[in-house]
């Protein structure tokens, strides 16, 4: 399962890059992004996850005096709700940006967008 | 006050930014500004702590638990004055961003104080989770200030912003990976117990993942440096946003991220050091190399933040060697490059256009032009700025670890870096400006701010360097000084000058030896009998001064230098000195600015020269001058070598001669003797002091000596060779030099005792004859309006002082009896008949009387002749140019009656080395053992011949017509005509058909390809930057699987 799992998350995060580099629509790219971003996700989790174990819930289903053998780590998931929050944050400074240089373009093509360079 | 508080001010006063009403922007920016004062003032109160106390570093545990289970931050000295910098660096932006921030409102002001507190976050924080997350705020927070802050409001910023973002995503997906598979093999976020896993070892089958994973995590914070070539996203930044942000983010970002990239090393360890050195050597190069060819001056400044970042990674890199010291080197360089870059970005906000050539309109304000002296020279890594020690610390330690792969690419890259802030320097000095400078009072406050900072870590590194600090020499101070009279007039300034010098010579020449002696009378007494002429300046002469005394002062301390750092720091001051000097003449800045990249690279051959051969010997923390006589082989001949080399380029030797010409042509009236009479003697005091501490040696069989008595020779040669066909007098004078530098060395080279009496003798005829030559043409110049020698002519009879002082001159160089320069023949030949190498002396021999026909001209066509018709009013130069002249007539009359007064001590005095040949002074004869020469009697002799001849002369022609210049029929030249046909124009035709070959600018010709090759490189290379974001990321990809295929093959 956490095999899959990861799997799955790298495969995303493959197919997320891919998208980011291949559109040159900027919203496309966005998606890819956070594409990417469930897959890191979900590899964070799986890296966490411990076969037969629960979750770190401490309560009536689990004492806190055998907590440290019956639950799976924590940490992971602890990281993995910072990462979703900045995820999102993210996303949304790159809408943001999107929507101020469609506003000023009139484009969404990545390559209208080189007068900057060398 | 706990440093939490650096963080919980930042995120508080955000949040109560977020309170406010939008209409309260006062008020927001109040708090703004209150926020970073009391962050930078936390910061402050610790460095002050550790600076005193020297105590161990303060972790400090969130949630009351200890590392692991939470997030621990540490302050020690490093992030206490990293955090004060990254705090000042916030709030002067904010004061110098004021105007925008106000428009633009609370939001603009929290994101500012946001990426502030996040930088400070990542600087202390010791857990990599966090690390992660303070990177995730930067870049929101860039991000979002970029978006605010379009400054021209074109969407460029906006594009820019959104390359970055790009890019930080693929970062942001590395480094999170990377942590999370860590902490799979390690079990911990913490970074110092990441560390301590590490360095017990990991269990060996999480090995290779955590090695994968550290990889990750490694290059997504290295990302963050914008390593070359992956980095056009964060050089968009640069250009585009507003220069008070772009300033945080070359300063402070950029230190933040370094520190960073040294708490993973710390985890990485050993392993990880070669990897981080060679990012760093490839950007510090690559990305200087780019800086060339830049015009903008913020992309400019972008290209140099990314150049100097790549620097100290590359010191963190070599901390395995550098030891203790890493902290004294990378903060050195750090700091400077902080607080120059940041002074330059908000400096640019000044100058109206974004081309380089545009900051020429900083020239009506001489304060913002310190203040860009001030940045640059801290850039460029000159004393007594910071960089200077670090680069003098850095430089002795890789030359001792034999890294000197490493040793050559950084100096070369610093070359680089040199020339083009150098290059910038002159656009701003000598172009015309073409707009007004904008600038409102508020402004200036952070651009001083970084100006005092840049001095006051001068002050500190130098205290730290264990070397002398060179704000505390009197010297250095005294030219200083200069830079508070400004305000002062000239004259008032000449005066303090002058008595400043003889003052500092009456207190110290008993403690010279006689060399030294000779060489300190030049250069403080010639100093100032030269300074005489500076008094026909009118008005406040601004930057005149400061320059002049820092080149005096240079040279001062050169000859009381005693260790080799006192040696080389005074070499690079009496440079810059100089090479302001030179930059203030009309037409000087392409020749100031070949000078200067000429002598900077001299003075890193001499540096690393030191740095060999203190490599050699026992460590200690000075090494004596005296102490590279006991070098011996292998390493003897390489120190040689270069500190030989680093020498003629200060003297021109041919082949590193070509900024000589127009740096002494075109330089003021006053300047020309004194950087042609005087500052020339600086590289022959350097090859003396090298030859009597070294004596000869030889490399690969080829004894060196023997190779500069070839060098000597040939420059004699083609220097003579090349003046003869000059029109313009001044340039012809300073081919001359290159020509006499020759003979000097040529002297030195003969390593027998009549060949340094004769060095000896040119550095004195040299001084006075060439500082006479000068300033009589400069006179005549200054007159007739035009240097070209056959627009002259005629001018006997309206400028008689000068001809008189340009006819004792010629008569004294050319070596004709009865004037100085034929004792210094006289020598000459008895030096060669002791000598036993044929060949050169030939030149040497042909070189004499190529000597006369370029003399003879500044008579024949200046002075004599037909007077031209637009200078039949002229007058004499004026008094002031004249009266030094006929100080050094008299001089020369007084060096060619009794030359023993002064050469016969010295004569004493290089027995010592090579106690055969010396001359017997004995009565007003000198005998050596080919003869004798008795100056009186010569002079009694050639003055009675030439009194009999002109007699007869006048006798004979006693009833001959005087023939008037519009008597055409008698008169060989007609009036009016184009100036082409004129006699004196391209005099020597036919000598240059039958020896113009030799005069070919081969050389100048070689350097400019060299130059051309490096800008071609520069500009291919730029097309990879071709403005596409995506094509940014995947350079970015392409960079890390480049890096990691390089690391897995080492």
């Amino acid at each position: 399962m956490a095999h899959f799992a990861m799997a799955t998350g790298f495969l995303l995060i493959l197919i997320g890059a891919w998208g980011a580099l291949t559109n040159r629509n900027l919203l496309r790219m966005i998606i890819a992004f956070t594409i990417a971003d469930s897959g890191v996700n979900l590899v964070i989790i799986a890296v966490g996850y411990m076969h037969g174990r629960t979750a770190p819930i401490l309560d009536s289903a689990v004492a806190a005096a055998d907590a440290v053998q019956r639950i799976i780590d924590p940490v992971p998931q602890a990281l993995v709700l910072t990462a979703i929050v900045i995820g999102v944050g993210v996303t949304a400074l790159m809408l943001a940006y999107v929507y101020r240089l469609y506003e000023k373009r009139r484009s969404l093509d990545i390559g209208d967008f080189t007068e900057l360079k060398g | 006050m706990s440093a939490l508080y650096i963080i919980a001010v930042g995120l508080g006063s955000a949040f109560l930014l977020g309170l406010l009403n939008e209409r309260q922007r006062g008020l927001a920016y109040m708090i703004t500004l209150a926020a970073l004062t009391i962050m930078s003032a936390i910061s402050a109160s610790w460095l002050l702590i550790f600076a005193a106390t020297g105590a161990h570093p303060i972790d400090i545990l969130t949630a009351g638990t200890q590392p692991p289970f939470a997030i621990n931050l540490r302050m020690g000295l490093v992030e206490s004055a990293l955090t004060l910098l990254i705090n000042l660096t916030g709030l002067l932006a904010a004061i110098h961003m004021g105007d925008s921030l106000l428009a633009k409102g609370r939001r603009a002001m929290a994101v500012l104080v946001i990426a502030i507190m996040a930088l400070c976050g990542i600087v202390l924080t010791r857990d990599i989770f966090n690390l992660f997350v303070f990177f995730e705020l930067i870049v929101i927070a860039t991000g979002g200030l970029v978006l605010l802050s379009d400054a021209d409001d074109n969407g460029r910023a906006v594009s820019a912003g959104f390359k970055y973002l790009i890019v930080s995503q693929f970062i942001s997906i590395l480094l999170l990976i990377g942590i999370i598979f860590a902490y799979h093999a390690t079990g911990t976020l913490n970074i110092d117990g990441m560390a301590e896993i590490v360095g017990s070892g990991i269990k060996p089958e999480l090995a290779t993942a955590f090695s994968l994973a550290f990889f990750l995590m490694f290059i997504a914070v290295v990302a963050e440096l914008k390593p070359f070539p992956a980095n056009g996203w964060a050089l968009d930044i640069y250009e585009s946003a507003h220069p008070g942000f772009s300033a945080i983010f070359s300063a402070a970002t950029g230190s933040a991220a370094l520190f960073a990239v040294d708490k993973l090393l710390l985890i990485g360890g050993a392993d990880w050091l070669p990897v981080a050195t060679g990012i760093g050597i490839v950007t510090f190069v690559g990305a200087n190399l780019l800086a060339l060819p830049q015009t903008n001056d913020r992309r400019l400044l972008g290209y140099s933040s990314i150049a100097q970042t790549g620097l100290v990674l590359t010191i963190l890199g070599q901390q395995d060697i550098l030891g203790e010291h890493t902290l004294f080197i990378a903060g050195g360089l750090l700091f400077a490059h902080a607080v120059a870059k940041a002074g330059l970005y908000w400096l640019s906000d000044f100058v109206a256009t974004r081309s380089l050539t545009g900051w020429a309109a900083l020239q009506e304000r001489p304060l913002l032009v310190f203040a860009f002296v001030t940045f640059a020279a801290m850039l460029a890594g000159l004393p007594p700025f910071p960089g200077f020690y670090a680069k003098w610390e850095l430089v002795h330690i890789l030359a001792a670890e034999g890294r000197l792969a490493l040793l050559a690419l950084i100096l070369f890259g610093a070359l680089v870096e040199a020339g083009y802030l150098f290059r910038w320097f002159g656009y701003l000095i000598k172009r015309e400006p073409d707009q007004e400078v904008s600038c409102n009072t508020v402004q200036i406050i952070p651009v001083f701010a970084a100006v005092l900072a840049g001095w006051a870590l001068g002050f500190v590194w130098g205290e730290l360097s264990g070397h002398s600090n060179l704000l505390l020499v009197l010297p250095l101070l005294f030219a200083l000084a200069f830079l508070l009279l400004e305000w002062a007039p000239a004259w008032f300034k000449n005066t303090l000058a002058i008595g400043g010098m003889v003052t500092f010579f009456l207190q110290t020449y008993a403690e010279y030896d006689p060399l030294r002696l000779i060489f300190a009378v030049i250069f403080m007494i010639g100093g100032a009998v030269t300074l005489l002429a500076s008094y026909h300046a009118h008005g406040r002469r601004i930057g005149f001064y400061p320059a002049a005394m820092l080149m005096f002062a240079g040279m001062i301390l050169l000859i009381r230098a005693t260790d080799t750092f006192g040696f080389f720091a005074s070499w690079e001051l009496l440079t810059v000195g100089s090479y302001f000097l030179i930059l203030r003449g009309k037409h000087s800045e392409p020749h100031a600015l070949s000078y200067i990249i000429f002598s900077l690279g001299g003075a890193f051959l001499i540096l690393t020269a030191f740095a060999l051969a203190a490599a050699a010997v026992p460590p200690a923390p000075t090494f004596a001058i005296a102490s590279l006589g006991e070098l011996v082989q292998p390493v003897a001949p390489w120190v040689f070598l270069l500190l030989a080399v680093g020498f003629m380029t200060k003297t021109a030797a041919i082949g590193v001669h070509i900024w000589l010409p127009g740096a002494h042509a075109e330089a003021e009236t006053d300047v020309s003797p004194m950087v042609s009479g005087i500052l020339l003697k600086a590289g022959l005091y350097g090859l003396f002091v090298l030859l009597m501490t070294m004596g000869k040696q030889s490399l690969y069989g080829v004894e060196l000596t023997y190779v500069m008595l070839w060098i000597g020779a040939i420059t004699a040669l083609l220097g003579n060779l090349m003046a003869i066909f000059q029109e313009d007098a001044k340039r012809l004078l300073a081919y001359s030099s290159i020509g006499q530098m020759g003979y000097a060395m040529f002297g030195l080279a003969l390593m027998n005792h009549l060949g340094w009496l004769l060095a000896l003798m040119f550095v004195i005829n040299h001084y006075i004859y060439k500082s006479m030559l000068f300033l009589s043409v400069g006179g005549v110049a200054k007159r007739t309006g035009t240097r070209e020698m056959y627009k002259m002519g005629g001018l006997i009879t309206l400028m008689p002082l000068s001809f008189i002082a340009t006819l004792i001159g010629i008569i004294a160089v050319s070596g004709v009896p009865p004037l100085s320069g034929f004792g210094g023949r006289w020598i000459f030949y008895n030096a060669i008949l002791t000598a036993d190498s044929r060949l050169p002396m030939v030149l040497i021999f042909l070189a004499g009387p190529i000597a006369f026909l370029y003399l003879f001209r500044l008579i024949h066509t200046i002075f004599l002749g037909q007077l031209k018709d637009e200078h039949r009013r002229i007058k004499e130069a004026p008094f002031w140019i004249i009266l030094p002249q006929m100080i050094y007539v008299a001089l020369l009359m007084v060096v060619a009656v009794v030359p023993g007064m002064v050469l016969r001590h010295v004569d004493a005095y290089i027995s010592r080395f090579f106690p055969e040949g010396a001359l017997n002074w004995e009565g007003m004869s000198i005998t050596s053992q080919f003869g004798y020469w008795n100056p009186v009697a010569i002079m009694i002799i050639v003055g009675v011949i030439f009194m009999l001849l002109f007699s007869w002369l006048l006798f004979v022609n006693r009833k001959a017509q005087k023939v008037k210049q519009f008597n055409i029929v008698f008169s060989a030249e007609r009036p009016f005509r184009p100036e082409t046909t004129h006699f004196a124009w391209n005099f020597f035709a036919p000598y240059r058909k039958a020896m113009g070959f030799l005069v070919q600018p081969f050389v100048t010709r070689f350097w400019e390809t060299v130059t051309d090759l490096l800008h071609t490189a520069a500009d291919i290379t730029r097309r990879l930057y071709n403005g596409n974001g995506q094509i940014y990321a995947f350079h970015f990809l392409v960079f890390v699987v480049a890096v990691f295929a390089m690391k897995m093959g080492i």
